[in-house]
């Protein structure tokens, strides 16, 4: 009796991490790949590729970059990680204008 | 909840491949939706200038823009585009290529206006919900292929142990692995290519890291020409001069589109386009001139390598290019995958009933009752858009309502219609829709028959009826399968149900 309630409320707790998991992965996966886009936008040109060169290049990479953001999220095992990792991808796409904003 | 979302992914997924292998032909089953448009494609290239009495009309309803298209092989029509300004109306007509005389009102949005759209957007406009939520079930279908290949790795094994004559749950399996090994390259670039299609849309970081707008972006990426009305009345010069003008600076290339912006004001301008169907990219080189001197403003320069890129990955999708044996594989691979994702469906639901079997039987019925209405219904609602098409008089009006939009009541009417179908009636639902679906698919043909007179020979013996012939001839073959399917599935129903016990709903 008291096993079959455990295994219950068990699922529920699973049913909810899940839901997590993929609420995590799907927006925070688009938003750290949305702000590498951006980062890439912005660094292209330095290596000499035209502005919107650089625009589509980094645009369309982004599918792969999603692509790769949602692989992890179905794999990694550690939700903390994986936030996280969504975390430093998404600072490090913003980095870029964040310090030719600083720098003036 | 698992298995919600997985049938609402599969099912979109489900409808946007059907959709778009549909859309492969979609100027095709233009020409058979509206018959007057079934011509030879003219030998030359008709004056803009026939259409000047169009302009005059575009600039009286203040319409934005103005849009004259010659007449192509799969199109061998003059086509006339623009919004009235008043109520946003917006006037889609088709003229003779040779003589320049106006069609009947087609009254039909047909394959290009409804059914390719519905493909890449579900026809949701609003914020662009339709394309992100395409987007979004893109996506999956990316990842779904990913782990689609890992779980088979091996597939040359996979392929090979391909059996038949197995039980239910099984076949969608087997059938399931075998339309994923045959066709996986195809699945995954058609999935990326759709994507990067729309790259603005999906990535907006991308051109707002650089640019205050998309136009802004645009303008750069792609070289278009504006310039702001003068509100000031203004003329529009002969035509002619210009088409010249542009044919001698594209080597004697001949023009394909004419828009003019801001028709009627002094600040008007004329952009002529080639055409793109001689090359994959999606891209058509466009010169500008002023509307009333005709002096040249602006020429689009060739696009930088990503942006080409770019237009060519997008063109590989959209197969605009002339290459007919290349468009029937496009056709034959979307079939697959087609049967990929609804046998990947029908195969997971399969495996899921039985761990959800004491879940409740109205859960599972609703989920069953999707998957059927929404492939079988889909295909079904489909064919019944043909036939109310043959079937509605030109110029009907009902309840307020135009023909082209009646058509699309009844395709949406038909496919719930199907989702009701199949929850009332769970046993026998497959078996009923795959009848109807033959049912209408030869009606089509038969009602093509009677309205036109194009019947399959005869369409089959003039050339520029080819295309008629060609979807005359899927309807047939779809007629078909869905006999054969439905012969199957009512064998083996009379077979569970005479030697096991029969189970109620």
């Amino acid at each position: 009796m008291a096993d079959a309630a455990h295994r219950t409320t068990n699922k529920a707790v699973m049913r909810r991490v899940l839901f997590l998991r993929v609420t995590l992965t799907v927006i925070g996966g688009y938003i750290a790949t949305s702000a590498v886009v951006y980062g890439l936008a912005i660094l292209l040109p330095f290596a000499g590729m035209a502005r919107s060169e650089a625009v589509v290049t980094a645009s369309m990479l982004g599918f792969i970059i999603y692509l790769c953001a949602l692989l992890w999220g179905a794999a990694e095992r550690r939700l903390l990680r994986l936030g996280l990792g969504y975390a430093a991808l998404t600072a490090a796409g913003i980095a870029p204008w964040a310090l030719s904003r600083i720098g003036g | 909840m698992h298995t919600w979302v997985g049938v609402i992914v599969g099912l979109l997924l489900f409808a946007i491949f059907w959709m778009g292998t549909i859309s492969v032909f979609d100027r095709e089953i233009d020409r058979w939706m509206a018959p007057m448009t079934r011509l030879a494609p003219p030998d030359h290239v008709i004056s803009f200038e026939t259409f000047r009495p169009t302009y005059d009309a575009a600039v009286a309803a203040r319409a934005p823009s103005w849009t004259i298209l010659q007449a192509t092989e799969r199109q061998p029509v003059v086509r006339l585009v623009y919004r009235e300004a008043a109520k946003k109306k917006l006037i889609n007509r088709y003229f003779d290529g040779t003589t320049g005389a106006i069609l009947p009102d087609q009254g039909s949005l047909a394959g290009t206006r409804f059914l390719y759209p519905l493909h890449y957007g579900l026809h949701i406009k609003a914020w662009d919900l339709g394309e992100w939520i395409v987007g979004f079930a893109g996506m999956a279908m990316l990842v779904l292929c990913v782990s689609g290949l890992i779980i088979h790795r091996r597939l040359f094994a996979d392929f090979f142990t391909f059996r038949s004559n197995t039980f239910a749950g099984r076949k969608f399996f087997e059938l399931h692995t075998l339309a994923g090994t045959l066709g996986l390259p195809f699945h995954i670039l058609i999935t990326i290519s759709g994507l990067i299609v729309h790259f603005s849309v999906y990535f907006p970081s991308g051109y707002l890291s650089s640019y205050e707008d998309l136009r802004g972006f645009n303008i750069e990426a792609v070289g278009g020409y504006q310039r702001p009305k003068a509100n000031r009345p203004g003329t529009l010069a002969p035509l002619d001069p210009m088409v010249e003008e542009a044919r001698r600076q594209w080597n004697g290339a001949p023009p394909w589109a004419l828009v003019i912006y801001h028709p009627g004001d002094a600040n008007a301008f004329v952009r002529i386009f080639q055409t793109f169907d001689g090359a994959i990219p999606r891209h058509a080189p466009s010169i500008t001139f002023d509307a009333s001197t005709g002096a040249v403003l602006h020429k689009t320069e060739p696009l930088g390598p990503m942006m080409t890129t770019q237009r060519f990955i997008s063109g590989l999708h959209q197969i605009q290019f002339r290459h007919w044996s290349l468009r029937f594989t496009y056709f034959a691979l979307g079939l697959l995958g087609c049967l990929l994702i609804a046998t990947g469906l029908l195969f997971w639901l399969e495996s899921r009933r039985k761990r959800h079997a004491h879940e409740g039987r109205l859960g599972v019925r609703i989920v069953e009752g999707l998957a059927v209405g929404g492939t079988a219904g889909l295909i079904a609602a489909t064919a019944a858009f043909l036939v109310i098409n043959r079937i509605l008089p030109l110029n009907t009006v009902f309840l307020g309502t135009e023909r082209e939009a009646l058509e699309v009541w009844t395709f949406f009417v038909v496919w719930i219609a199907a989702f009701a179908h199949a929850w009332l009636l769970p046993r026998t639902a497959w078996i009923q829709q795959c009848w109807a679906i033959a049912a209408l698919s030869l009606a089509a043909v038969g009602l093509n028959w009677i309205t036109t007179g194009d019947n399959l020979i005869r369409a089959a013996s003039h050339s520029h009826l080819w295309g008629v012939a060609g979807v005359d001839t899927g309807l047939l073959v779809t007629a078909g399968v869905a006999v054969l399917f439905a012969r199957r599935l009512s064998n083996r129903e009379r077979q569970t149900s005479t030697t096991a016990p029969a189970f109620a709903g």
